[in-house]
């Protein structure tokens, strides 16, 4: 899933400082694909030059991966597991979502007895850029407790948060807003 | 009588140089300035580009009131145009483009009609000719002795999510203007320049299985892992030695500030709130300033790092979720009215803690990501109104703020 390309690194020095005489050692740990520019240390600066590579490949197979235990594939265990909204602002569980998360807590207590739950937490537009990032988590962690209370294993559970990175909707309405502000699951192995 | 005016003076005094007061300069009192081109290479389209730039960044040291008329003339002409003969400084330059296709530009200053300042520019490439339009305007600021504009030279960092998860981490110059990719692919964001020389970067990976704080040596070509949280992870502040970052994470799935030293690599909880903690920002060498949830609505706080004790800082603004410091002075995003979502308007403010004054430094759309110039004369931020995005800059002391169009998608985070 590592796809970061930090590319002509070298290149954005000497566009920027304009100074540099060391050569590149670029450590490739961290980096599956990173380009250097063997740029000598004049003023030159070579034309912009990077390389995408595509995390999808991987997401495609984990959706493929099948149970060992049951019939259903991931995938179809996740499709059980619909998203859980939020008010405004808010990261407490709604009296109308408390069904939903307790249903997710019975899938993970069955077909999923065997897997590990990934809560992820998102926001609409409206907040601020890490102030979001804490609320997406804070929402998390509120369907994390009810998961626990239910009887689901807290070892079992991971969250994340994306902000406000990851809308379903990018419409400048109040419907597309709220479907923002959720927390989705995902089934890990 | 006697004693008002006495007030009145010693007020002055006080608040002089105290810059959540406004400074009404009225622009007729600004020396003019014209600008002449003198090129001999490259095409008209060009020409009137670098033309915009200069005018643009001259205008921005707030020293002129600028002519924006482009007028051609001879480099050598002794005497400068007659349509700009009332003008009281001219700026006449010239672009030509070498043999080994590096753009180079002089430029004479004239003081009426006589010439006081002169400089040499050179560039490898045409299309970084916004550094040399930026290196002038600072070098006309130097010669006028004004305060430096040295911000003007230090480069942005921002990350810009370019579809649900995937995002870019990009450095430019201080008007969005030249755009350069050092990290693409993935999900990245966060970025927050390491040191003053701004020769590394942190950033936030959300690659692996916990987000990862990395650290980026430009000079050599090198990404490392510093720290990974579950969660989230967020780089807010570098103290100024860069040996202690501030840093937000989610442990346990509760967001709190952490202190983290380079050298030891040991982390130290800082805030302890079970609601939101976030944006930590030193405020001199023993306190930060914050944005918390702890009156029910994110605001911002400050604390010694000594102690427990929370101070709220801010009493005005229903939601005021983001905020730069320096020095005394702290700059913060309000949201004005009420409404969830109905045309919202978010201003920036700034206050100081050692007054009770607020300045109110936007009046229309939604302005964020405040970021205050490493010497605190600039405040950079982003606007977006009426489905246009723009880049602004605001002169604390000159009372002023400048636009520059952004055709980027939107912008995540922020630093320069």
């Amino acid at each position: 899933m590592k796809s970061i390309v930090l590319s002509s690194v070298v290149t954005a020095l000497l566009v920027f400082s304009g100074c540099s005489t060391k050569e590149p050692a670029v450590d490739t740990r961290d980096t599956k694909h990173v380009q250097k520019n063997e740029a000598p240390a004049t003023q030159e600066v070579q034309a912009v030059s990077t390389e995408t590579v595509s995390s999808e490949d991987s997401m495609v197979q984990d959706s493929e991966t099948s149970v060992d235990n049951g019939k259903m594939s991931i995938a179809d265990i996740e499709a059980k597991l619909p998203s859980v909204y939020f008010d405004f602002d808010k990261y407490n569980i709604k009296q109308s979502m408390q069904e939903r998360v307790d249903n997710v807590a019975q899938v993970g207590k069955s077909v999923a007895k065997n897997l590990n739950l990934k809560l992820e937490g998102n926001c609409d537009e409206w907040g601020s850029d890490e102030y979001n990032f804490a609320l997406g988590l804070k929402r998390a962690n509120a369907v994390k407790k009810v998961l626990v209370s239910d009887g689901i294993d807290a070892s079992r559970i991971s969250m994340i948060s994306y902000g406000e990175s990851n809308p379903v909707c990018t419409e400048k309405t109040k419907e597309c807003w709220a479907k923002n502000r959720r927390v989705d699951f995902k089934v890990l192995p | 009588m006697k004693i008002l005016i006495a007030l009145f003076f010693f007020l002055n005094i006080v608040y002089a140089s105290d810059a959540t007061i406004e400074v009404i300069k009225k622009a007729d009192s600004l020396p003019s300035i014209a600008v002449e081109d003198a090129s001999i290479s490259y095409n008209d389209t060009f020409k009137l580009q670098f033309f915009k730039s200069l005018v643009a960044d001259l205008n921005v040291i707030s020293l002129f009131n600028v002519d924006r008329h482009y007028r051609y003339t001879d480099y050598s002409n002794s005497s400068v145009l007659i349509a700009n003969k009332n003008m009281n400084y001219i700026l006449r330059y010239r672009m030509n483009e070498d043999d080994n296709g590096a753009l180079n530009v002089k430029i004479k200053l004239f003081d009426h009609n006589q010439e006081v300042f002169t400089k040499k520019y050179r560039v490898s490439k045409k299309n970084i000719y916004m550094f040399i339009s930026h290196a002038i305007a600072f070098d006309i600021n130097e010669f006028m002795g004004a305060p430096s504009v040295a911000w003007m030279k230090r480069k942005v960092i921002f990350s810009r999510v370019i579809a649900p998860r995937k995002s870019e981490i990009i450095i430019a110059d201080y008007t969005l203007s030249y755009q350069y990719k050092v990290i693409k692919g993935g999900f990245n964001i966060f970025p927050k320049w390491a040191n003053s020389s701004q020769s590394a970067f942190y950033y936030s990976s959300f690659e692996g299985d916990k987000p990862m704080l990395k650290y980026v040596d430009i000079k050599a070509g090198k990404i490392k892992n510093i720290i990974a949280s579950d969660g989230m992870i967020v780089c807010s502040d570098v103290s100024r030695d860069g040996k202690t970052l501030l840093l937000t994470m989610g442990l346990d799935g509760q967001a709190d500030i952490y202190s983290y030293n380079t050298e030891t690599k040991k982390t130290k909880r800082i805030t302890f709130y079970k609601g939101i903690d976030v944006n930590g920002q030193f405020l001199g060498n023993d306190k930060i300033v914050f944005i918390s949830s702890r009156l029910g609505y994110p605001n911002v706080f400050s604390k010694k790092l000594s102690t427990n004790d929370v101070e709220q800082m801010v009493y005005y603004g229903k939601s005021n979720s983001a905020c730069s410091v320096h020095g005394e002075y702290i700059v913060y995003k309000a949201r004005e009215s009420s409404h969830a979502f109905t045309k919202n308007t978010f201003n920036l403010h700034l206050i100081s803690t050692k007054t009770d004054f607020i300045r109110r430094l936007t009046a229309i759309g939604v302005n964020e990501f405040p970021r205050f110039s490493k010497d605190g004369d600039a405040i950079i931020f982003i606007k977006n109104y009426q489905g246009q995005s723009a880049i602004g800059i605001i002169r604390l002391h000159h009372n002023k703020n400048y636009l520059f169009p952004l055709k980027n998608g939107r912008i995540q985070s922020m630093d320069w």
